[in-house]
């Protein structure tokens, strides 16, 4: 399964992965309260500048650059089309800076270490009933099985466009939907062996 | 030591097993047969997957549907595809999960996987996202989640499939190196060859059953056969009922 | 069902969410761009039933409250929940559970009548559901009046009402791909 985890060793695969999640939390709730257009756009460079600074590491992702671009400018789009420019701005501005650090740190970040977090954050609900370990589990399959997706989207998508010379588009979610029904039985099978029960 | 006793498989309108019976001792036992004669379902009783209609499968005394926690430890199989196995996105992770049963805390999974990695020369292994592996390299990582829980028995269904040559040889090599009981089923016979026991299965039932030589023979031979007729069979032009002399 | 077949679809599901949150926004010929995340929770509920789609919705949520980047345009952390639009985002997961409620109680006896139903499902739990939590959100968070909110909520409606029709067209390839899936979480096929 496609990984979007990069093993070229950046700056920032060195910090521990409980200050970079802590970190983007933070940042967001704080982009998400200041409404000043100078603040969030230096604060969009610095995450551009930070976001660049990785080099080769972010190869997984830049393919969903264009993905963030595009959705800057439908976003812009909206805000102009009911009349609030200003509005538009500051979301497009807080869309890029929040994406490229969260881009940052999956990148940067092995999924088993911020699954390592997640856990820790997740062990006084213990106390309510939720399972911290098997959510942990869960969270890390899910993230699998979106890896999954892509991949088999793109093979889907290669066979269609062999065939019919056109991308598949939403036409290819009931077939994958299918097989990824069908890979979620095949991995229950093997969760089933391994773990037990 | 698995064994089955009058053991009746019924999927949905098909009867893929009738009252079979059979007592699994060997060391290495081989299972060969067409596809659909049942191997991957007589692994999947064995491991407790699937309930068996009527009869008992048994593994180490005990029934094998019923096992839970502690069936890793007894029992443990490697599917074809390693795609469809490999849970966790690295390497160190995937091989912690066959550790993290029962209470064992993730970490010290995690440390026991690295581990065992470095004890195999394969420290640089840990952090790699699977997806930079090659096919072969993730059937090796599918591999060695099997070995480092330690199962009793090992059940390897058609592992060769997508191995290249040398990854068949070297799979080969580990599996002889094993102190556990291995089943093994392939549509590659030399594998199997020279195991001490190999059950050729036909459409749920054992037409053979003794040394991997004389087995794996009389199945290619009962193959052959089975092609050369049909090729006859294909050959020979239709007859118009006018037309013989 | 065994939990860990319990434990993979609702894991599965919650990547279904987490995938629609990825792919670039598609856009109607209006230019109002459709998120594919309220067809993520019609499907969890059309195909899991309440239980298994409400607990796929609360993993996704949770992955998204502990920063993963997992909303349309790549939003997560726990910002998100202060945003106007967090109403829609708690709507989500009461909006799985209608929709598989609705859904395991309609008939779905071939593959036509269950897509019919899906479409019922889905307009009532998927889009009925989480208007109203999101519009309750605008009012609260946004500080909207409700004429405001609910015009304001409008403009999505066509948008969801085709992601009725998707989840549909899905549901339908489902029941005839794996005739003996539990549409609804139904307890017999």
């Amino acid at each position: 399964m496609g990984s979007l985890y990069s093993e070229h060793r950046s700056w920032l695969h060195a910090c521990p992965a409980g200050l970079k999640l802590g970190v983007l939390a933070l940042l967001g709730a704080v982009l998400y309260a200041v409404h000043g257009v100078p603040i969030l756009g230096l604060a969009a460079l610095a995450c551009c500048l930070l976001f660049a600074s990785l080099g080769p590491a972010t190869r997984p992702v830049r393919r969903l650059l264009r993905a963030l671009l595009l959705a800057c400018v439908l976003l812009l789009g909206l805000h102009a089309a009911l009349g609030q420019w200003q509005a538009g701005v500051l979301s497009v501005l807080r869309l890029l800076a929040l994406t490229l650090l969260s881009l940052a740190l999956t990148v940067s970040t092995p999924p088993s270490d911020l699954l390592a977090v997640l856990e820790s954050a997740l062990q006084p609900l213990q106390a309510l009933g939720v399972r911290s370990e098997r959510l942990a589990l869960q969270l890390a399959l899910m993230l699998r099985f979106t890896e999954h997706f892509f991949v088999l989207w793109r093979r889907l998508d290669d066979a269609h466009r062999l065939r019919t010379g056109r991308a598949g588009g939403l036409r290819l979610l009931a077939p994958l939907t299918l097989r990824m029904l069908d890979a979620a039985r095949r991995v229950a099978d093997t969760l089933e062996l391994r773990l037990g029960d | 030591m698995p064994e089955l006793q009058n053991v009746t498989l019924i999927r949905g309108q098909r009867t893929i097993f009738e009252a079979l019976s059979l007592r699994l001792d060997a060391q290495r036992i081989g299972l060969i047969g067409d596809n659909g004669a049942g191997k991957s379902s007589l692994f999947r009783l064995l491991c407790g997957l699937d309930l068996p209609s009527q009869g008992s499968v048994r593994v180490a005394g005990v029934a094998a549907h019923a096992l839970s926690r502690e069936r890793p430890g007894l029992i443990g199989m490697m599917f074809q595809n390693p795609d469809e196995q490999i849970i966790f996105p690295t390497v160190e992770d995937e091989l912690a999960l066959s550790l993290t049963r029962g209470a064992r805390v993730r970490k010290d999974a995690l440390q026991a996987a690295r581990q065992f990695l470095h004890a195999r020369g394969l420290g640089d292994w840990c952090p790699r996202a699977v997806s930079s592996l090659s096919q072969g390299q993730r059937q090796h990582v599918c591999w060695l989640a099997l070995l480092i829980a330690k199962p009793q028995l090992m059940l390897l269904d058609e592992p060769f499939a997508s191995l290249d040559l040398p990854g068949q040889y070297a799979l080969d090599a580990e599996v002889a190196k094993l102190d556990q009981q291995v089943m093994l089923s392939t549509h590659q016979l030399e594998h199997v060859r020279r195991f001490e026991r190999v059950l050729w299965l036909e459409q749920g039932r054992v037409r053979a059953d003794g040394p991997g030589s004389e087995v794996c023979a009389a199945y290619a031979a009962d193959v052959a056969q089975r092609q050369s007729q049909s090729v006859a069979a294909n050959a020979a032009p239709p007859v118009a009922a006018g037309d013989r002399d | 069902m065994k939990p860990s077949q319990t434990l993979a679809q609702v894991s599965l599901f919650a990547a279904l969410m987490a995938v629609f949150g990825l792919i670039p926004k598609i856009d109607l010929p209006l230019g109002v761009p459709i998120t594919l995340q309220t067809l993520g929770v019609m499907l969890a509920g059309c195909l899991l039933g309440p239980r298994r789609a409400l607990h796929a919705i609360l993993l996704f949520l949770c992955g998204v409250a502990l920063g993963l980047p997992l909303l349309s345009g790549g939003r997560g952390g726990p910002a998100v929940f202060l945003a106007p639009s967090a109403g829609y985002l708690l709507g989500w997961p009461l909006g799985a559970w209608v929709t598989g409620a609705v859904m395991a109680r309609l008939p779905a006896a071939s593959p036509r009548t269950a897509a019919l139903s899906a479409v019922i499902a889905s307009a009532l739990g998927g889009l009925l559901c989480i208007h109203a939590c999101g519009v309750l959100g605008l009012m609260g968070i946004a500080g909207l009046t409700a004429r405001q909110a609910l015009l304001g909520t409008l403009v999505f409606v066509p948008g969801d009402l085709l992601k009725c029709v998707l989840c549909a067209l899905v549901v339908h390839t489902v029941a005839r791909g794996l005739p003996d899936w539990r549409l609804g979480g139904r307890s017999t096929p």
